[in-house]
């Protein structure tokens, strides 16, 4: 199996490293990295647990080969947590009980991030089209989507 | 005393889960760790005449190599929840046959997960395929393949009870209505696969594993036999699980990672993909039923009459477990005097069944709320008006059914109004006749339920006739640490229901503390969690069983608190009251003891004590619930203990030319007594009701006639995404339950037990126009584009 060298940002820190070239974006971040907190829920890109940023948009970890990333910077829910306490999107999680199992959870972060990074004043359906590539088994979706709206609503403006 | 339970209080656990700080099995890395990957038969149905796995064992990086033949000389077989009526030999991997495509034929551990599944390539099998037995009804025909020709049939359990006078009931009825519903296999796949490392201690020859089972009082029990080790030398350590809704058990696969552990010579991980969760872990039973109501002309129901045919696929760990949960609900919410229920288990080559969201309730509710709103559609009576005509009245409680089980409390009558209130029922069936005036396909649905909480595994003698284990019940701890800091632990791993928000709830409320103040642990270790065989995250018992065994051992610690301060303060017990993180007497301002002064005396300053009191500050203890008992000598049975009740109401519009169905509204009223957490409560109703719609309208494991798993993926095994469903409007009555210890009954199950049927009443309400009765699900827009082109 060959290796490949990689060099890319990975939560605004640089990584450098050889991996086979079959690894996928989330053992790399998993495995070699110890980024536990993207989860694989399928491998087959249709939960959307594994769901990260790449260059700021949502991409399925479990469908990217490390290889890809050359260059790229990636965010993952450890990026996107800060230093001490929670986001306003994690506080609005919280309050509103939008995770219970919490496996989803990683993956719904990224997805609402980027909703929210784009459309500051999301209409429910809105919310409800941009998590839709992300499964939840636990909470029925009711809360994860209040909790969006929540966070919009406190988004400064 | 009630500060902190039955308050909305947002989770203690929440702060790790949202930060990608929690920990999962697959997240746990052991020094040295070997990963497995198993290689799983192709055939449904097949005599394995050839196994090489010699030139795997050669692949560098592979450490080593299991086969069942190795299993055979290395084990022992895996002890059924029930014992067959001939024992049969269960082995963690398949020896000499198969019976299901995806059964692990073989395993192999290597350096990591990859090198691990290229050398399953190097292992030949050579198969003799024989006939697959898929469909239940088939395999009960004395011509049908045998599974395990041993047996002699399919049949593991066939069996007719009666309850009642039901022959003079029917002979005395205006009428009698018969229909025949399916029920598909699906299941609710947690987002989190199942897995286990497993790690052998040469020199002691002990075990520890970690896994996201999440019954590990029974799993322990089969481990210790199948290893041939005493339990003292096992260990199981549960961390935080992503979701498990009673699919997250295989023994067989932790005995595969010990095995091979104890070969290498290092811990073993195995963790399902997601191919082998949908096609080999866990289905609910699909299954056939008949049922009979015999009626009056006013509606009134006197006797139920029902034939189940369950099927089981290749499961031998807890067959007949949906037929006997079944008779906890067979009368569902309804003052049915009389019920006789003929029990099909049978053998089917097809993925184990197993415990999933319900177990076998779905189904039977789904049954008698199909045949209740057909009842109606034949008198011509409102669905609604049928139903207030047969429910057990509020004032009949505790209500004890023909089949033995005994309804504790609610108004279920209430329940329903409340949900038509809420829905506006009336304006609701105004505005679908202006809908459908204007060429809408609109429909409303209705379903109620009760909802059983607590198994009690007595009901098992039904079947075998002697009794193994019984009752329910469960075990927990609380201490006070020598710094004064509070700690729980409980034998029920939770699996993301928020037991260490809850626990600490109560535990706060007896020791006089906030729930920031006690630390619950995560999970479970046997090493230092309290814990019985009947531990576990099953049946909806931790309101039944796991909140009185942290009340008890709550109070011991409470107890012995006020016990050293009235000695050291010199008062009686009875003046002193605990608030504040302190012993006070109660009344005076001042501060007492506070729990870190009081833990100093019991830890380290022994000669404080008071005499005779031992040191220490931790307490255990295990609560029965006190409504199990054996099987009467009639054979009446309470199977499950106390009863939570729901009514839904649904609004569907289907579009014409699609046969798509759109839920638009779906309103909940539940009941499950005292809520300890509201906000926890709401959201197990959203993701149980949300489970109920998918079985309805999406999720199905369909076989072809080669026993081969068609839709094997989540792109073919269809989940509710966001916008298949809307949001669930829930409403709430409480009438505690006086047989648990703070008034809670069971949420866990809930809507996943009346959705699919309230959905289906829709549906067919809906399609009125078209004469179509909806018997099976789930209702895909295949078929109703079909009902509508018919």
């Amino acid at each position: 199996m060959s290796d490949c060298s990689i060099r890319l940002r990975v939560n605004g820190r640089a990584v450098e490293r050889t991996v086979p070239a079959r690894r996928s974006l989330a053992d790399l971040l998993r495995e070699d990295l110890g980024l536990t907190g993207t989860h694989v829920g399928c491998e087959h890109g249709v939960c959307g647990a594994c769901t990260v940023l790449v260059d700021g948009r949502t991409a399925r970890s479990c469908l990217l080969l490390a290889v890809q990333l050359e260059g790229a910077e990636v965010t993952t829910v450890e990026g996107l947590t800060p230093p001490a306490g929670l986001s306003a999107l994690q506080e609005a999680f919280r309050e509103c009980h939008a995770l219970q199992c919490g496996f989803c959870t990683p993956g719904m972060l990224a997805a609402a991030h980027e909703l929210l990074a784009e459309n500051a004043t999301p209409t429910r359906d809105e919310i409800r089209a941009a998590i839709a590539g992300n499964l939840c088994m636990c909470t029925g979706y009711v809360n994860i989507v209040r909790a969006i709206e929540l966070a919009a609503h406190r988004l400064p403006r | 005393m009630t500060r902190w339970v039955g308050r909305p209080l947002p989770r203690k656990e929440d702060g790790r889960l949202l930060a990608g700080r929690g920990r999962y099995l697959d997240d746990v890395t052991r020094p040295g760790q070997l990963h497995a990957a198993m290689l799983r038969s192709p055939h449904a149905h097949a005599r394995i005449v050839g196994l090489d796995a010699g030139e795997a064992a050669t692949v560098p990086g592979v450490h080593a190599v299991l086969t069942g033949a190795d299993a055979m000389a290395a084990s022992r077989p895996i002890r059924p929840l029930i014992p067959t009526p001939v024992p049969l030999d269960d082995w963690c991997l398949a020896v000499d046959r198969v019976r299901y495509a995806g059964e692990p034929v073989a395993a192999v551990a290597a350096i990591d997960r990859a090198t691990a599944e290229d050398a399953l390539e190097r292992i030949r099998v050579t198969y003799e395929p024989l006939p697959a037995v898929v469909d239940p009804e088939a395999a009960l025909r004395s011509d049908s393949p045998l599974l395990y020709p041993a047996l002699g049939t399919n049949v593991l359990w066939h069996d007719v009870l009666t309850y009642g006078d039901v022959t003079g009931a029917f002979a005395r009825a205006d009428g009698v209505l018969h229909e025949r519903f399916e029920i598909q296999r699906y299941a609710s796949t947690p987002l989190e696969t199942f897995g286990a490392i497993a790690e052998h201690d040469a020199g002691l020859d002990a075990y520890t594993f970690w896994t996201n089972d999440q019954r590990p009082g029974l799993t322990l029990a089969i481990l210790a036999e199948s290893l041939a080790v005493p339990q003292s030398r096992l260990r199981l350590i549960t961390p935080d699980i992503g979701g498990a809704f009673g699919n997250k058990r295989r023994p067989a696969y932790l005995l595969v990672c010990a095995l091979l552990a104890r070969r290498a010579g290092r811990p073993v991980k195995y963790v399902e993909d997601r191919l082998e969760n949908l096609g080999a872990l866990m289905h609910a039973c699909n299954g056939v039923m008949d049922v009979e109501l015999a009626y009056r002309g006013d509606g009134t129901v006197l006797a139920l009459r029902v034939r189940d045919v369950a099927d089981e696929g290749r499961n031998l760990i807890s067959p007949t477990q949906h037929n006997l949960i079944k008779l906890g609900n067979i009368v569902n919410g309804y003052r049915i005097g009389a019920v006789s229920y003929e029990a099909y288990s049978v053998l089917t080559t097809k993925c184990p069944s197993g415990a999933n969201r319900g177990i076998g309730k779905p189904f039977m509710c789904f049954a008698v709320e199909r045949a209740m709103t057909l009842l109606a559609r034949r008198l011509g009576l409102d669905p609604a008006e049928l139903r207030l005509r047969n429910y057990v009245r509020r004032d009949e409680m505790p209500y004890t059914t023909p089949p033995g089980a005994q309804y504790d409390s609610g108004d279920y009558a209430a329940t329903l109004r409340r949900a038509l209130e809420r829905f506006d029922y009336d304006g609701e069936r105004r505005r679908q006749a202006d809908g459908r005036a204007s060429g809408r396909l609109l429909g409303i649905g209705i379903a109620t339920s009760v909802e059983p909480a607590g198994t009690n595994l007595a009901s098992y003698e039904l079947i075998t006739g002697r009794r193994a284990a019984s009752g329910s019940a469960e075990a927990a701890m609380v201490r006070v640490e020598p710094d004064g800091g509070v700690r729980a632990a409980v034998g029920d791993p939770a699996c993301g229901q928020g037991y260490e928000t809850v626990v600490a709830q109560i535990v706060a409320d007896e020791l006089g503390l906030t729930p920031g103040d006690v630390h619950v642990e995560r999970g479970f270790d046997s090493a230092t969690t309290p814990w019985l065989y009947l531990s576990g995250n099953y049946s909806n018992k931790f309101s039944v069983t796991d909140v009185g065994a942290v009340l008890g051992a709550a109070r011991a610690v409470r107890d012995k608190l006020v016990r050293i301060a009235a000695h050291r303060l010199e008062v009686a017990a009875d003046d002193l009251e605990l608030a504040d993180g302190a012993v006070r007497v109660r009344g005076v301002p001042g501060p007492g003891f506070t729990l870190r002064e009081l833990a100093r005396t019991a830890y380290a300053d022994v000669l404080g004590l008071p005499p005779g009191e031992a040191p220490g500050l931790e307490a255990r203890h295990a609560h029965q619930n006190p409504l199990a008992r054996p099987v009467g000598a009639d054979r009446t049975v309470r199977s499950q203990l106390v009863f939570s009740n729901a009514a839904h109401c649904c609004l569907v519009e289907i579009d014409r030319r699609t046969g798509v169905v759109r839920i638009l509204r779906h309103v909940v009223v539940h009941d499950c007594g005292r809520e300890l957490n509201p906000l926890i409560v709401e959201g197990m109703v959203h993701g149980s009701t949300v489970h109920g719609l998918g079985a309805a309208l999406l999720e199905e494991f369909r076989y072809d006639a080669s026993g081969q798993l068609l839709t094997a993926t989540f792109m073919d095994y269809l989940k509710p995404t966001a916008l298949d469903v809307p949001d669930i409007e829930v409403d709430r009555l409480e009438h505690p339950s006086p047989f648990t210890p703070l008034g809670a009954k069971g949420v866990g199950e809930g809507g996943a037990i009346p959705a699919p049927a309230a959905v289906a009443s829709a549906v067919e309400d809906a399609l009125a126009a078209f004469d179509v009765t909806v018997r099976s699900l789930p209702i895909t827009p295949e078929r109703v584009w079909r009902w509508l082109s018919a």
